[in-house]
């Protein structure tokens, strides 16, 4: 008996083998009350599957990394000022590359396919909202589900010693995690968004040179753990989901 | 997955209901108790969102350590039922040291409205750090109104100076221009307007000649925001200031932004010598492609 969770995945062309693949090929051919339950999860499928995202083109992309350097410079510029109660640098370093990220990520949404629709940066900033009445497309839970994976791995991976590799490392996470912040606040996903955004400051502390092994193993558990928290319930609601279908 | 849910009950019920892994005196086998309570957590995630609840709130109650109840706030956050926000409300309330600002950080997590309004009060209650964690969680929920209430309610400069800090990561420039009309310009709400890319408020402040000390931050913030139209008031307030000091933000304003191609263009119009050594000086500093050239044509004798 072939289940809803295995039609997903072979509407989806993923998590199957070869060999599983074409047995739900056969059992279509075979079966007609299968092929009409496979056809009625495709249109419902269909009817969530966001538009296709295009890839940036590369003067906009240009623009976005060039934010990003902007804000190092400025960084390196701005004259230190002391007794601040917040780690506002680091808030800035991090406000720059959202706007930056924040453009990035407009792009696949707002350009066309054949990208004859430009608006400005501004209007792709300010359009960052969530539309409440959208579901969560299933490529964005799978997408964020292999970057939770993969920043889980490497966060386990990761050095107790103070470096410029871990530092490089966890700013490379950082900026990933508000790509998806922003993506999650457009797809509909507002407790997905806060939760990552809840991330950042312990990648902060974490990206920070002059904080003890120890300090940076305890950071490194607590992030391994929350990743793994947020995974298992993205897991658990994707099956859910399968299963009402 | 049926079997999989009873087994992760069956060890939570395991480990809640026996203390004697805590007890233990051997400090690896404690170790080992407190990761697997930890794993426990962890896969308690799976479980439906009822059943999860009692038991992440006897985990809370208990006889644990801190990291575990850190955790199992964790867990407490991710379970969408209003009884859940509630613990970590009451947490955040009442609970101690690290612990309560760990549920503070839950609730901004959690997003729920009536949660977060109760921060309110934990604020105003609160030390420094608890102030922190509860403007946190405000960023952490997108909350910007609440950010600008506790700006707006300020009591010192401190206060005041780390919520509009806030606001302008959260990019919430109408909060920011509301603070202006109430409050006046400061310098921490330029470096917000230039966090949160307001490049009006900006724009007014820079070309605004009453305040030199605010004009000069208004025109290095527009540096950070950065963009054509930045570039273009930058070239405009540079070619249409007298003061050294202005013409020396704007200068840096588009070190800032990157904006070689305008030195450039300043370079090749100007007529003084002084000016040309500083606008050459600060292409090299910003490692422009042109400034070789403009070496090459100097030296050629044709500049």
């Amino acid at each position: 008996m072939i289940n809803e969770e295995t039609l997903t995945l072979y509407y989806y062309d993923d998590g199957l083998s070869a060999g599983e693949r074409r047995a739900v090929a056969i059992a279509l051919g075979d079966d007609a009350e299968l092929a009409a339950r496979y056809a009625a999860l495709c249109r419902q499928l269909e009817q969530w599957r966001e538009p296709d995202a295009t890839k940036a083109p590369s003067h906009v992309v240009q623009r976005w990394h060039d934010s990003i350097d902007r804000a190092a410079r400025a960084e390196r510029v701005e004259p230190k000022k002391s007794g601040g109660p917040v780690h506002f640098m680091s808030f800035f370093w991090g406000a720059a590359i959202t706007a930056a990220l924040a453009i990035g990520v407009g792009i696949g949404v707002y350009f066309s396919a054949d990208g004859s629709f430009d608006p400005p940066v501004d209007d792709l900033r300010v359009s960052v909202s969530a539309d409440e009445s959208m579901s969560i497309p299933a490529s964005f839970t799978r997408g964020l589900q292999v970057y939770l994976q993969d920043s889980q791995s490497e966060i386990v991976g990761l050095s107790l010693d103070a470096g410029a590799d871990r530092s490089l490392l966890v700013m490379q996470i950082i900026e990933q995690n508000r790509l998806f912040e922003r993506t999650a606040t457009m797809n509909n996903s507002p407790e997905l968004a806060r939760v990552l955004r809840a991330f950042e400051p312990i990648l902060m502390r974490l990206a920070s040179e002059d904080i003890s092994p120890e300090d940076a193993a305890a950071l490194r558990a607590q992030l391994a753990f929350e990743l793994n928290v947020v995974l298992t319930k993205l897991a658990r609601d994707t099956s859910y989901e399968a299963q009402t279908i | 997955m049926q079997v999989c849910t009873k087994l992760i009950f069956s060890l939570l019920v395991l480990m809640l209901v026996s203390t004697s892994f805590a007890q233990s005196d051997d400090a690896s086998s404690a170790d080992e108790s407190e990761q697997l309570k930890i794993a426990a957590l962890e896969a308690l995630m799976s479980s439906p969102p009822d059943r999860a609840l009692p038991l992440v709130t006897k985990v809370l109650a208990g006889d644990h350590s801190d990291e575990v109840k850190t955790r199992a706030l964790f867990v407490l956050s991710q379970i969408d039922l209003p009884e859940a926000q509630n613990v970590l409300l009451e947490t955040a309330r009442n609970g101690s040291g690290d612990l309560r600002l760990e549920a503070i950080r839950m609730v901004g997590i959690g997003g729920n409205e009536e949660a977060l309004a109760g921060l309110t009060a934990i604020y105003a209650g609160g030390d420094s750090d608890v102030k922190e964690s509860v403007l946190h969680a405000y960023l952490i929920a997108d909350d910007s109104n609440s950010v600008y209430e506790i700006a707006a309610n300020a009591t010192n400069d401190e206060e005041f100076e780390t919520a509009v800090g806030i606001l302008g990561v959260m990019g919430a420039s109408e909060e920011l221009r509301k603070l202006r009309d109430r409050e006046g310009v400061s310098e921490s709400l330029i470096h917000a307007y230039a966090m949160s890319g307001d490049f009006e408020s900006l724009q007014a402040l820079a070309t605004d000649a009453s305040n030199p000390e605010r004009q000069m931050q208004a025109i290095q913030g527009l540096g950070i925001v950065g963009g054509d139209e930045v570039n273009a008031a930058l070239l405009e307030i540079y070619r249409g200031s007298d003061s050294a000091d202005v013409k020396d933000a704007a200068l840096h304003g588009m070190m800032v932004a990157d904006y070689d191609d305008g030195v450039l263009e300043l370079f090749r119009a100007s007529q003084d010598a002084g000016e040309k050594r500083e606008l050459l000086r600060m292409l090299v500093m910003m490692d422009s492609d042109a400034a070789l050239e403009i070496i090459d044509e100097t030296l050629s004798g044709n500049q």
